[in-house]
């Protein structure tokens, strides 16, 4: 534990507040435009969608919005940049021979870097959710949209359970950031691989044969996003399965056994390449 | 006495580059020991493996009697290799703070900025730290656990003639309160003034460890007609002659040397015993002065 307290007193650094703000925002800028656009179909044949913005916008159910971004492709680059910075950073800066001299187990020192990134994760959902609890309200007060016919515990419910989920691809997330950052041992290394580790991931389930076995598959399929085209609403739930077929998806088991499998594989693969390396520099 | 580091044939290759050939190493503990060679000599490398950064290729090393790497011995052991670096966001107070919330024993963060005079300073970020400054709060984080040992590489660094005055006092300090020092260092006076023993190495291989008062040398003052004898009288101190009537020998005892030019029956006029600088031997150990004057 006290490891962990050390590496989360270390992610306390601005480039953390710069991203924590920037998800926040990004968040706040999808609602306004979802609430704006949702404005203009009030009464119209797509009235009931006007409605499901509202109802995606209110201070409960917003959590769900706030999981499915951060479990998607602006979550996936938020933890790269943080892995970046708060692993790969420990060469880069030579500070990662301070830290084993300090405390030789290597794979604990791991472990606290892998569970202060996935926390920093669920902060960013929180932050996010927060973000969104504060200005959905507004927003649907200010474009006129329906009230939403949606009870309390539904919208809690609904938020829990998506940022529940939200915390196993977050998880992963953060072991493909470890995993970037024990081979690449720099922080823009780490970022870009990274980064590119999950884009390569959404253009491999493209691919019709593959689409079943990847990553990116899992993900949406654990999170429930829906497929294809049926996941361009108004308020869009997530930036990921917009790029995935409709097709011959895998169950939400399926999903969570073969999420759990990429977070061992890369946890071990860290684990292994990081316990054999020399710390030099 | 009891060996506090060992190292036992120890080798380290880098892709194809030797960095250790083989290095054999005792240090007593309790003493200032002073680790000195050329650049790439392995000095650092060493200390790496002693740490459990690196792994050797082959061969073995000790730490308290206990084979490297070893974390649990890590909580005995301070240690500063190269230059200290930090966060930079961080004050250096929180930067030994987060040290020690990593490391497993009590710190004493406060008695270590104290020692090496950051108190003052230590609720500024490091960002604005001046590199002597860094170079103190390296110091402080490898005291802060009040280790038993101290592995300090090239820690004189960027410090000031004053604060290396500092530096020599404290490590003095230290070793009278027990501490064994490892002190690698290109500063060959400092590792004069305050080291007990000295060990040099060269391409990875320890070429000699001695005691630093030893080094030590005596002129023998002949008639010019008799030095030719008395080079070959004092044969086994490596003696050369030295001027018309000089002889200089590698020995460190003049009555020893003056026996033996009386039982050849040659009498010295005069016989000194000479304490030529450490970076006299050291370059004559490790030929720099040759490469130097073939330059």
């Amino acid at each position: 534990m006290r490891l962990l307290s050390a590496e989360l007193r270390k992610l306390a650094r601005p480039l953390t507040w710069g991203v924590a703000g920037a998800a926040a925002l990004f968040c706040v800028l999808l609602a306004v435009g979802a609430a704006h656009n949702a404005e203009g179909i009030v009464g119209g044949p797509d009235g009931q969608m006007a409605t499901q913005v509202a109802g995606q916008l209110s201070p409960l159910a917003a959590g769900a919005e706030a999981a499915g971004l951060m479990a998607s492709l602006p979550g996936a680059l938020a933890l790269a940049l943080l892995a970046g910075a708060h692993i790969g950073g420990e060469w880069s800066g030579r500070t990662m021979k301070n830290v084993l001299i300090q405390h030789g187990r290597r794979w604990q020192v791991l472990a606290a870097k892998l569970t202060s990134l996935w926390l920093a994760g669920a902060a960013l959902i929180a932050i996010c959710w927060a973000a969104l609890a504060i200005a959905g309200p507004v927003l649907v007060h200010l474009d006129h949209l329906p009230a939403a016919h949606q009870t309390a515990a539904h919208a809690l419910g609904l938020a829990a359970s998506q940022a529940a989920r939200a915390l196993l691809v977050l998880a992963v997330f953060a072991a493909i950031g470890l995993l970037a950052a024990v081979l690449t041992r720099g922080t823009i290394g780490t970022t870009a691989a990274a980064a590119g580790a999950v884009i390569c991931m959404l253009v491999l389930a493209v691919l019709p044969t593959l689409a079943r076995w990847t990553p990116a598959t899992w993900v949406q399929a654990w999170m429930g996003f829906p497929a294809g085209q049926a996941s361009d609403t108004t308020l869009p739930t997530n930036f990921w399965s917009r790029f995935l077929s409709a097709t011959g998806q895998p169950d939400h088991l399926a999903g969570f056994l073969g999420l759990a499998g990429v977070l061992a594989a890369c946890a071990l693969a860290a684990l292994t390449v990081f316990g054999r390396s020399d710390v030099s520099g | 006495m009891t060996a506090i580091i060992e190292c036992q044939a120890l080798t380290k290759r880098y892709r194809g580059v030797t960095a250790l050939a083989g290095l054999d190493l005792r240090v007593e503990a309790g003493t200032v020991f002073g680790f000195l060679g050329p650049n790439g000599a392995g000095k650092t490398t060493t200390l790496r493996i002693l740490l459990g950064l690196v792994t050797p290729t082959s061969g073995q090393a000790w730490l308290n009697g206990r084979r490297v790497p070893d974390p649990a011995g890590l909580a005995n052991v301070g240690a500063m290799i190269e230059e200290p670096a930090f966060y930079p966001w961080l004050t250096g107070r929180a930067n030994l703070a987060v040290l020690a919330r990593s490391g497993a024993a009590g710190a004493g963060i406060g008695h270590a900025l104290a020692r090496t005079g950051l108190t003052d300073v230590a609720g500024r970020k490091v960002k604005g730290y001046s590199q002597g400054m860094r170079q103190r709060l390296g110091l402080a984080a490898a005291l802060m656990r009040r280790p038993s040992l101290l592995l300090l590489d090239e820690p004189a660094n960027g410090l000031d003639p004053a604060g290396i005055r500092e530096f020599r006092t404290l490590l003095r300090s230290l070793a009278g309160d027990g501490t064994t020092v490892f002190l690698s260092s290109h500063l060959l006076a400092e590792v004069e003034q305050v080291c007990d023993e000295v060990a040099v190495i060269q391409s990875g291989r320890l070429i000699t460890q001695w005691p630093a008062r030893a080094i030590a040398r005596v002129r023998v003052m002949v008639e010019p007609d008799e030095q030719e004898a008395a080079v070959a009288a004092l044969t086994r101190w490596a003696a050369r002659a030295d001027g018309a009537d000089s002889v200089l020998t590698e020995a460190a005892d003049g009555r020893a040397v003056n026996q033996a030019l009386g039982e050849a029956g040659i009498w010295a006029r005069q016989i000194m015993l000479e304490r030529p600088a450490l970076e006299e031997a050291f370059l004559a150990l490790t030929g720099e002065n040759d490469a130097a004057a073939q330059r």
